[in-house]
């Protein structure tokens, strides 16, 4: 299979005071697509920090990023600001919605940025909203809605650009057990209809629903 | 993406937070208002300064006794006795004429031939004009189409509607004062020559010292007046003119002939004045010049001054554009002000929705995209702004006029104000948007 997403040695580490941090040692990843990779690890494990790199929000220190054939880590911040917009769909533990805009305007805007008509940018970002059961919700602003209706919101606005993958960090973490089990199954059933999924998680058990668990401790992976 | 989208956004933003908004262009509302008021008085100013001089030809020069102020322009007699009057005729006058540089900004203590042959221990002298002084110039001088004797006092009336004394400028004058000055008759005639030297009693009222003795034009044509206690028949009432020549408002004097005024009114110790009109406007520097030259053989002790129409001009429109120059600088420190108000809370805004940025960033916005929205947000407060403060200026304006001052108002001003209003938005708008645009997408994301 064709890999999606290829990470080769990489190492990161940040300055802190006089002190060199290391936070990553010599990272190999192969992700394919058609993955639902749960990414598990402690906090101070260096996941976030994995994560933003592939999101293409970070760049390591040495190591190569291929996705698909895109040679990331030699792009520079235009290119990388154009592939989080084309290839990335975010997914974060706090929905990072903006307030004052609606819950359509919010999905609408991945398209926008990209220069896509209003107009179809509507039509495709309510067609979103309404396979996550959000179709009556459009012109609701995000503080009017629950968590778990936020985080749906924002997993729409994840997939309206039709990313390469999806990128989840604690999609659970600020939802009861109840919803964060309808938000797993939500997922599971994203990555049946061929999406790529890797997810971020400290919690074995939210760990469990993925197709591949890799573990990351101290900076380092263990493969499963 | 699109600018239209952008625009979008920043509109969401700024109906989000009106009293933010609003807060923010208190400071270019202030500014815009203060420039509008600022031209509009700049411009009212220059028009006072026409109207002033409405009544003053080109041509007039005006020769007064300057021996109790020593003000630039003027000069000491200080001619040798060869080139008095009594010694000498026409001939040799003339001859010394053509030999003189003519110019307005004569330095004082010009001298007219032998300086070494005055005494440094001179006395200036008081100069009191007559009848004959007119004869000498109009004699020896060319150029000259008109020319007057005047002297200016103020006494008591009692007449007419009063209950009270009125006090006003009392305007003695020969007959050619009336077409020097640009006055005209609104009804009966001035006086002439005649009631000049029989010394009569007749008075012409200015307009409104008319409507302010008499309550109407027509009850004061052909009424008596007491000026000083003395009894003056009213022969005429002049037009209105709303200006002022030599210090004199025109239309709230009293005109009565020049000998009269000089027994009943103004007693010997007044300083008559000398109003000449030159027919041609090109020939005012050499005939001041010459009137320089004769002045000075015929009162070698004296300290006259000769100042003509355009000097006076140009020195009332020098102190309207040094007010107007003060008031744009007073408005420029307003402007930067505001500028700064508005970068104050546009920075607090840029913390404020750091979170947004990030999210923005990560959602693949470039940096371009956020500096638009910035810079268009700072732009548009400053529109709101001018606007507001440009209505906000013309709704002071009344206020304004209440404090004496015209005032204009002109579009040109409001553009200005306008103009301004932008420039300042989007000078100080850059920084902050240009810190927005810059911003690291994690660091962005993660700021609680």
């Amino acid at each position: 299979m064709e890999n999606l997403l290829t990470l080769k040695h990489l190492n990161k580490s940040y300055q802190i005071g006089t002190e060199q941090l290391q936070v990553l040692f010599d990272i190999n990843l192969e992700v394919h697509a058609g993955d639902f990779i749960a990414l598990l690890g402690p906090s101070g494990s260096g996941k976030s920090t994995l994560m933003n790199i592939i999101g293409c929000m970070d760049t390591a220190d040495s190591g190569e990023y291929f996705l698909h054939d895109k040679a990331i880590h030699l792009a520079d911040d235009t290119q990388m600001t154009k592939i989080r917009n084309q290839e990335i769909g975010f997914i974060f533990q706090k929905y990072q919605l903006i307030s004052q805009y609606t819950v359509l305007q919010n999905v609408i805007m991945p398209l926008l940025i990209r220069g896509i008509p209003r107009k179809e940018a509507v039509k495709l970002a309510a067609e979103k909203l309404e396979m996550l059961g959000m179709a009556d919700r459009l012109n609701h602003k995000p503080n009017e809605l629950s968590g778990g209706q936020q985080q749906r919101v924002s997993i729409a606005r994840a997939l309206v650009g039709q990313p390469s993958i999806l990128l989840a960090d604690e999609p659970t973490g600020a939802l009861d057990s109840k919803t964060g089990e309808e938000v797993l199954n939500l997922f599971q059933e994203l990555n049946d209809m061929g999406n790529s999924i890797i997810m971020i998680t400290h919690d074995p058990k939210v760990g469990q629903k993925a197709k591949r668990i890799v573990k990351i401790i101290d900076g380092r992976l263990y493969l499963e | 993406m699109s600018l239209k989208e952008i625009l979008n956004l920043v509109w969401i933003n700024i109906v989000e937070n009106k009293f933010k908004v609003i807060l923010t262009s208190l400071g270019i509302i202030v500014g815009a208002a203060t420039i509008v008021i600022v031209i509009a008085i700049g411009l009212g100013g220059q028009r006072d300064v026409q109207e002033e001089f409405k009544n003053l030809n080109a041509g007039t020069v005006t020769i007064s006794d300057n021996s109790n102020s020593s003000r630039s322009g003027s000069f000491s007699g200080g001619a040798s006795p060869n080139f008095m009057k009594s010694g000498s005729q026409g001939g040799s006058r003339s001859n010394n004429r053509t030999g003189l540089s003519g110019s307005r900004n004569m330095p004082s203590g010009m001298m007219g031939g032998f300086p070494g042959a005055m005494p440094n221990t001179q006395q200036i002298k008081k100069t009191t004009f007559t009848n004959t002084d007119l004869e000498e110039i109009t004699y020896f001088v060319d150029n000259i189409s008109q020319i007057a004797l005047m002297a200016k006092g103020s006494s008591t009336i009692q007449g007419g509607t009063l209950e009270d004394d009125l006090t006003t400028t009392i305007v003695g004058a020969t007959e050619e004062y009336l077409e020097i000055s640009n006055l005209n008759l609104l009804i009966g005639s001035f006086f002439d020559s005649i009631s000049d030297e029989e010394k009569e009693r007749v008075a012409v009222l200015g307009y409104d010292a008319a409507l302010n003795i008499f309550g109407n034009i027509f009850d004061a044509y052909g009424s008596q007046i007491n000026i000083n206690s003395k009894k003056y028949s009213v022969i005429g009432v002049l037009e209105q003119t709303g200006s002022v020549v030599s210090e004199i408002t025109l239309d709230s004097a009293v005109y009565i002939p020049y000998q009269t005024a000089e027994k009943y009114v103004l007693g010997t110790n007044s300083s008559p004045q000398i109003v000449v009109l030159v027919d041609d406007v090109n020939k005012i520097e050499t005939t001041i010049a010459s009137l320089q030259q004769l002045l000075s053989e015929m009162y070698p002790t004296g300290n006259i001054s000769v100042t003509d129409a355009g000097s006076q001009v140009a020195a009332s429109q020098k102190s309207a554009n040094t007010l107007s120059i003060l008031l744009i600088s007073v408005a420029t420190v307003v402007f930067i002000v505001g500028g700064i108000g508005i970068m104050n809370v546009l920075f607090v805004s840029v913390k404020e929705r750091t979170k947004e940025i990030g999210i923005l960033k990560a959602l693949g916005s470039s940096r371009k995209d956020i500096l638009l929205q910035f810079l268009l947000e700072a732009m548009l407060i400053s529109i709101f702004g001018g606007i507001v403060g440009v209505i906000v200026g013309y709704l002071l304006m009344p206020l304004v006029r209440l404090t004496g001052m015209s005032v204009i108002a002109s579009t040109s001003g409001s553009i200005m104000a306008l103009i301004f209003a932008i420039i300042t938005g989007t000078i100080f708008g850059f920084y902050p948007a240009w810190q927005a645009a810059n911003l690291k997408p994690i660091e962005a994301l993660n700021y609680e």
